[in-house]
């Protein structure tokens, strides 16, 4: 108990050290990472856990920064109330689409959440009085207690605790009943219908978790960048979250954090080819998928600096 | 009015028609669903271009260097990526699929520029009027090409031995190789197959679409048709194309052009959700 107290209380100290210390291009770093990893965290929970694959995570992005956007710019409710609201809803349509693996699963079900991903990219761009069309709309401001949160460095102070608190979430609901039960759908859906788990629940609301995770990361996102592309919420940039959950480790919630890490600062790394860049995401993607499909979480160096639970007898079998 | 808009749908039904052959064969004889097809076809015209415009050489034997490339690279996709993941679970063959396309993909944007070429049609762009209907000979070459390959494949799949050992193969792998079959080089001529076929089909295809590294997006609408035709049925890729580029000519122009694509993705879902085996496809049953 005593090292986990001092662990969170290092991990508060850093917290609130690290702005004095890190310019404010790091701390935007930081942001992006903190926020990618939320949206990744969706998936590692819908086709990590519960083995269900969906290319339908830079739908939900999208919809949560739009979402978010669109009823501040129209209704002046502020950002920090409407980013958790529009999550609420993005979840529900993750609900309901997720009743879609009632009948389908595999191949079928990629290729029916790719379609839901274009169908909601294209709708944003035919709503030009809504939505800006192709040439996308700026985010109103984040503003909270009165002051207008502009940059990187000052919006820090919101991202990060909150995805280390849905973060936290996350990875104790892996080890509650609600993981398990997932865990025990992805190896076999007849097993776990047997032992009475209502499987087609189980699996909507994993998609409703992605859904919400993914919202959450795009009002952030949104924020982030301060402008809405439709252009960046296309099937494309679901593969892209996917290759950051299988580098990082599918099955792992660090692993979230871990690709995300490596996804955002690899351009810091490659600045003369950046032409090049998704060239190599792409074949990051591939030599993970083949060579090492549980991803960097499962690499033992890893594992053991990131993860002390992993040395406990229990783990070791 | 409606006759022209029928007749120039069907050309955009061929180019579906033509991905969804090359979906339904890789799907008919390996068993894998391939998510970067449609990349792959727009990888093959790639390859037509930097063979002429980077290496200089004249476009038939650009045409012919090409063939011969996307040979190897069916040979690499199946001996680097398909063969190491056969045991793998669905989803790592899934996701291999896919990212197989994101590599070709960002190769040629790294490659040859994210903008669009131009690309030479291989026979008249000019339209050419018969009884009051405009007909374009090289849309008319697509529909003719889709109709050929149809054939060839049919009669490899129905009439040869051949065709009979890649049903085995794909069927049950252990079955066929203890009957006589090199379940090995059965698939490896698939992917083979499969790639030449991914090659014709994006020289046909990329002068009517803008040849950029996004056109691998039209793999979406390969998918819809082959899912309307019945992903197992050759016959069901080319009639589920044609009737895809049909509604969705009709959709446009009755509807709204800008919902076009929107209406045909729905197609897909509903497809999926309604009759998963498609229009004439057989169903499966999963045994427990």
């Amino acid at each position: 108990m005593i090292p986990r107290l001092a662990i969170s209380a290092i991990a508060v100290a850093a917290f609130f050290a690290a702005p004095y210390f890190l310019a404010e291009y790091h701390l935007f770093q930081i942001c992006l990472i903190s926020v990618t990893a939320l949206v990744v965290l969706g998936l590692v929970v819908v086709t990590g856990l519960a083995g269900q694959i969906s290319l339908a995570q830079s739908a939900f992005v999208a919809l949560g920064g739009y979402g978010s956007a669109i009823l501040t710019a129209s209704w002046g409710v502020p950002l920090w109330a409407t980013i958790p609201a529009t999550a609420f809803f993005v979840a529900l349509a993750g609900f309901v689409l997720g009743q879609l693996t009632l009948r389908i699963s595999g191949h079928y079900l990629a290729l029916a959440t790719m379609a839901f991903t274009a169908i909601v990219q294209l709708a944003l761009i035919h709503s030009d009085p809504v939505t800006g069309g192709a040439s996308g709309m700026p985010v109103p401001p984040f503003r909270i207690f009165g002051r207008t949160l502009a940059s990187g460095g000052e919006l820090y102070y919101v991202v990060l605790p909150t995805t280390v608190f849905l973060f936290l979430l996350v990875r104790n609901l892996t080890h509650s009943r609600f993981g398990r039960a997932l865990a025990a759908i992805r190896q076999s859906e007849t097993a776990a219908e047997a032992m009475g788990i209502d499987v087609l629940r189980y699996k909507a609301v994993a998609f409703a978790a992605s859904g919400f995770l993914g919202a959450i990361g795009g009002g952030l996102l949104a924020s982030l960048s301060t402008y809405l592309d439709p252009a960046q919420y296309g099937i494309t940039q679901s593969v892209y979250f996917l290759a950051i959950a299988v580098v990082g480790g599918m099955s792992s919630s660090f692993g979230a954090v871990l690709g995300s890490a490596v996804f955002v600062l690899l351009p810091n790394f490659l600045q003369s080819f950046q032409s090049y860049l998704g060239l190599v995401f792409a074949l990051l993607l591939l030599g993970f998928i083949v060579l090492r499909p549980e991803g960097l979480a499962s690499l033992r160096l890893l594992r053991n600096a990131l993860v002390p639970a992993a040395k406990s007898p229990r783990a070791s079998r | 009015m409606l006759a022209q808009v029928l007749v120039s749908s069907i050309t955009a039904g061929a180019v579906y028609a033509l991905i969804a052959l090359g979906f339904v064969l890789i799907h008919k004889g390996t068993g894998v669903v391939h998510f970067g097809y449609g990349d792959q076809v727009t990888f093959g015209a790639y390859l037509v271009l930097i063979a002429q415009v980077i290496v200089g050489l004249p476009f038939w034997l650009s045409v012919l260097a090409a063939v011969l490339l996307s040979v190897l690279l069916g040979g690499v996709i199946y001996g680097g990526f398909m063969w190491p993941l056969r045991n793998a679970s669905l989803l790592a063959r899934i996701i291999a699929s896919l990212a197989l396309g994101t590599v070709l993909r960002e190769f040629s944007r790294a490659y040859m520029g994210p903008n669009a070429w131009p690309f030479p049609f291989l026979l008249s762009p000019t339209a050419v009027s018969i009884g009051g209907i405009l007909v374009v000979p090289a849309n008319l070459a697509i529909v003719g090409v889709s109709l050929g390959i149809l054939g060839v494949l049919f009669l490899l799949f129905e009439k040869t031995i051949y065709g009979k050992a890649i049903m085995a193969a794909c069927d049950n792998r252990i079955g066929a190789s203890l009957v006589g079959v090199r379940v090995s080089s059965v698939f490896l001529a698939v992917w083979v197959l499969a790639s030449v076929l991914a090659t014709f089909a994006g020289i046909l295809v990329a002068p009517l679409l803008t040849l950029s590294p996004d056109m691998g997006l039209i793999g979406i609408k390969g998918f819809t048709a082959a899912v309307l035709g019945g992903f197992n049925s050759l016959l069901g890729a080319v009639i589920g194309g044609i009737t895809l580029g049909i509604l969705e000519a009709l959709a446009g122009t009755y509807i709204s052009s800008a919902l076009k694509d929107m209406i045909s993705y729905s197609i897909l879902i509903v497809v999926i959700l309604v009759r998963p085996q498609g229009l004439l496809g057989g169903l499966t049953i999963r045994k427990v």
